[in-house]
């Protein structure tokens, strides 16, 4: 048996700078949720949650050159993480050490500042400072900004990660921090995420229609969108046998799900079916029951649509148990692919404390809503927290304040690979024919480019491999949908902060692509994304893999799917670098060694009789 | 008006890219949403939203009120009308 442990806690948001300020601010009711103060846009109407801090401020507290051009998530994490190392001081030496981070913006807060001036030096002879200006585009993408931030942490050594699930990321990083210890793949991981403020989310949140203009009222019958926040939180994970005598666990892992509500791109199924099987999932590989879970931490953005499915989601996993839930999104504003971090720090604090955060800015009962709970004082064992992304990528995470021990022998399963269809276009052009096979010409009208290559590899391996729908689906990018976020900020530059396209933005996430294809083939199993640089398949494929190893999936639809865009290719010339194609797909289903093309779609109801088995 | 509804068809095709669509698919008065219409949804009211607010310098605020100016070309193409006089 192997029990999973919190050795250390990292946080920067809205409320506080550090876990101590945090601690506080929930207890004495304390929004930080304000007027923009650091974020330079147009929609001074908009409040957000910042971080109290500047660029120039964190930069001091990390010993850097206040005029270093570091984008703010890698700031917000390296502060985060310098804090839950400080506290946790595991003995590194000769360990095998990880740093998994969730994140979208990454390093779009410095794209957006330069990205006029970049534009303006793609062609010609360049000086020197401004081949260093066309250099910042190498910080654009996530798993740069996660690399960065490691080496801000002092971690420059450990192995980096970035996973890339709009809204959830932060918490499928812990749950595959954990996942890493269980499979003894490493023996101290640093988890969690971190996300700045961006004029471009900022924009895409508002051409969304969902930002509240006063101060977000997670379900309440009044409640009119969320505020947006920033931030970042860590946690150390360690496996008991690598504590050192010194070292006091703060809490425990006990379970996690992931799990696709394959509905919507933005909007929530009216059943919550996604974020219902995710929390069951949690709670059965912790092995609770549902009266066993004393608090929730609710996902609870202050949106019409999350709040209410998230509700019907509770409702049916816990009927007429419902514990105490909260949504501390009033306080510390909704820090997208930070929050499940923020959010599981909010829940140790709790535990560690024996209190329940209030729900601030409820008022009035929503029928459609749980009633949440104003707070208090109370001793916790086990609390859930729920974290919901953009494309129904919904996961629950069960922490509690006793040890709880995973069997370390489980029957295996050996992997192979069934099935593969790749393509590489460098005009960005596709087999026409070929694409009409599975993608009719409505069902194209949202699809860019690189969406219509991915459906088109993924369909062509799932044929071929004879798989109606696959358990489980991974993706890797290291650009994501960069001519959907180029066009947007583009437009943003170009037109201003107003009148922006909603479609475009919100097909901007990393995890547009894994998220469609679940919608597509209805598939509810696990999905993740992966997006870190040109290490994003061998992560994709060693998930992949200990899904079938471990006999959670029987087929698992792995693709890398990436983009170019002009703007990026001259860059890249400029650079003196090797110009990335302007279009490639490639989709692996891997399956059991043995059962070859045996249609896998009963599988889930087989094995999970009501989806309530472990199928993360 | 019969001039307006066909400036707005097209630059409803283009903001919604719906050039595949026949024309017929497209009468000013079928319904947008719903099964019966061409299955429009509510991203596709953002949009309209934008679209209203670009070309013809009309706010609105809350995508609820979408849904009835939405109904059709010629819903939209009233409510323009409506609210250009003003």
């Amino acid at each position: 048996m192997v029990s999973i442990e919190i050795t250390g806690l990292g946080v920067v948001c809205a409320i506080g700078c550090n876990a101590e300020e945090v601690r506080r601010s929930l207890l004495e009711g304390r929004s930080g949720i304000a007027p923009m103060h650091f974020l330079s846009s147009v929609h001074q109407e908009i409040p957000v949650g910042e971080v109290k801090l500047s660029n120039a401020e964190m930069k001091g507290m990390l010993g850097l050159d206040a005029k270093a051009e570091v984008g703010r998530t890698a700031l917000l994490g390296a502060v985060a993480i310098r804090q839950a190392m400080a506290e946790a001081k595991p003995k590194m030496q000769g360990k095998r050490v990880a740093l998994i981070s969730g994140t979208t913006v990454g390093g779009m807060d410095i794209t957006e500042r330069h990205f006029e001036q970049m534009q303006s030096l793609r062609r010609g002879e360049l000086s020197e400072e401004e081949r260093e200006v066309l250099r910042l585009a190498m910080k654009h993408d996530c798993g740069s900004s996660t690399r960065e931030m490691a080496a801000l942490a002092g971690l420059a050594d450990a192995e980096v990660c970035t996973v890339s699930t709009a809204c959830s990321s932060a918490l499928n990083a812990i749950m595959l921090g954990a996942e890493m210890l269980l499979r003894d793949e490493a023996d101290i991981v640093i988890a969690g995420g971190s996300e700045a403020l961006s004029k471009f989310h900022l924009n895409g949140f508002n051409a969304l229609m969902i930002l509240d203009k006063g101060l977000c009222r997670p379900f309440d019958k009044e409640r009119a969108g969320l505020n947006l926040g920033e931030g970042a939180a860590f946690v150390v994970l360690q496996r008991e046998d690598s504590l050192s005598n010194e070292q006091n666990p703060l809490a425990y892992i006990r379970g996690y799900g992931n799990r696709c509500d394959a509905y919507h791109q933005t909007a929530s199924s009216e059943n919550g079916e996604g974020a219902c099987l995710a929390m069951r999932d949690a709670l059965g590989m912790a092995g609770l029951k549902p009266s066993d879970i004393h608090y929730i931490n609710a996902h609870g953005t202050g949106t019409l649509g999350n709040d209410a499915s998230e509700s019907a989601a509770i409702r049916r996993v816990f009927g007429d148990q419902i514990p105490p839930v909260s949504s501390t999104k009033g306080f510390t504003g909704h820090a997208t692919s930070a929050a499940g971090a923020i959010e599981t720090a909010i829940c140790i604090l709790a535990l560690r404390h024996g209190f329940i955060p209030t729900n601030l800015g409820w008022k009035e009962q929503d029928e459609a809503c749980i009633t949440p709970t104003q707070g208090g004082q109370r001793q916790l064992t086990n609390v859930l927290c729920n974290s919901f992304g953009f494309g129904g990528n919904d996961s629950a995470l069960v922490i509690s304040a006793v040890p709880h021990g995973f069997p370390t022998e489980e029957k295996t399963f050996e992997p192979e690979v069934i099935d593969e269809s790749s393509l590489i276009s460098e005009t960005g052009e596709l087999d026409a024919d070929a694409l009409r096979t599975f993608v009719t010409a409505g069902e194209a009208r949202r699809m860019s480019r690189l969406m219509k290559a991915a459906t088109l590899t993924s369909g062509q391996a799932l044929q071929e491999a004879g798989v109606t729908c696959p358990d489980a689906i991974v993706t890797a990018t290291a650009y994501g949908m960069l001519e959907t976020s180029e066009k947007f900020l583009s437009d943003m530059l170009e037109k201003g902060e107003a009148m922006l396209s909603p479609t475009q933005f919100m097909q901007s996430t990393h995890n547009t692509i894994g998220s469609s294809l679940a919608i597509r083939l209805k598939c509810h199993g696990y999905n993740i994304t992966y997006s870190q640089g040109e290490d994003s398949l061998r992560w994709a494929l060693r998930d992949a893999r200990r899904l079938i190893v471990t006999g959670r999936a029987r087929t698992v639809l792995v693709g890398l799917h990436d983009e170019s865009t002009p703007t990026l290719q001259d860059i890249f010339c400029q650079l003196g670098k090797p110009m990335p194609p302007l279009l490639q797909s490639r989709s692996i289903v891997l399956g059991r060694k043995g059962e070859g093309k045996a249609p896998s779609d009963s599988f889930a109801k087989e094995e999970n009789p009501g989806g309530e088995g472990r199928n993360i | 008006m019969e001039q307006l509804i066909n400036d707005l068809k097209v630059k409803i095709k283009e903001a919604l890219n719906l050039e595949e669509l026949a024309p017929q698919d497209f009468d000013a008065d079928a319904p947008l949403f719903g099964e019966e219409g061409i299955g429009l949804d509510s991203i596709d009211v953002l949009e309209l939203i934008v679209l209203l607010e670009r070309e013809y310098g009309i706010r609105l605020s809350n995508p609820k009120e979408g849904k009835a100016i939405f109904k059709t070309v010629r819903t939209i193409a009233e409510y323009i009308k409506e609210n250009e006089k003003k």
